[in-house]
């Protein structure tokens, strides 16, 4: 009776579980629109470090403090791609001055 | 769309990537150790599902400025 039962209760405990991470995942808007998306991720990222405090103290040990990096991705390659561009429409005018100098310079040998 | 609207957009489209994907992850995650033996499949496919969701998502975002929306009117 107990060995016909047990595999039963095994496979309801399984479903149990993984239909309870999904029910999670679907309720705090996990697998919704876009918006709803990032709303959560604002939300996880505010209450990351009181979490990380709140185990750090349990545990009784002190994490050393993140070094601030302070370069922005978006402005170095906003700066790139300004300078790219400005270099490509300067360029006719300046191969044509060198051009020019270089000619001057090669009549100023030839004389 | 103005510059900024599509920068809002874009922003909106990274965050749900990164929601989804850890989503899909953890999910996948959790199917392959309950029911699949601790295979990788589960893991990979619930990444792919909540890569795909998230495209999905960025697409109706980016189109959403330019569907048409009708009504259809009542027979009096």
């Amino acid at each position: 009776m107990a060995a016909k039962i047990l595999p039963v209760f095994k496979f309801a405990t399984k479903v149990t579980i993984a239909g309870g991470a999904l029910y999670v995942a679907y309720d705090s808007g996990l697998l919704g629109d876009s918006k709803e998306g990032s709303v959560t991720l604002g939300r996880a990222k505010a209450a990351i470090p009181p979490a990380v405090e709140e185990w750090m103290k349990y545990f009784g040990f002190e994490l050393h403090a993140t070094p601030k990096i302070e370069f922005s991705p978006l402005d170095a390659w906003n700066s790139g791609v300004q300078k790219s561009i400005h270099a490509l429409s300067v360029t006719p005018s300046t191969v044509s001055d060198y051009t020019k100098q270089g000619l001057q310079y090669v009549k100023d040998l030839t004389k | 769309m103005s510059e900024k609207e599509l920068g809002q957009k874009w922003d909106r489209c990274l965050a749900d990537c990164a929601v989804k994907f850890g989503t899909g992850l953890g999910l996948g995650i959790v199917f392959s150790v309950v029911f699949f033996k601790r295979r990788t499949w589960p893991i990979v496919f619930g990444t792919g599902l909540g890569l795909g969701m998230a495209y999905s998502n960025c697409q109706n975002d980016l189109r959403s400025r330019y569907v048409l929306h009708s009504k259809v009117a009542k027979e009096q």
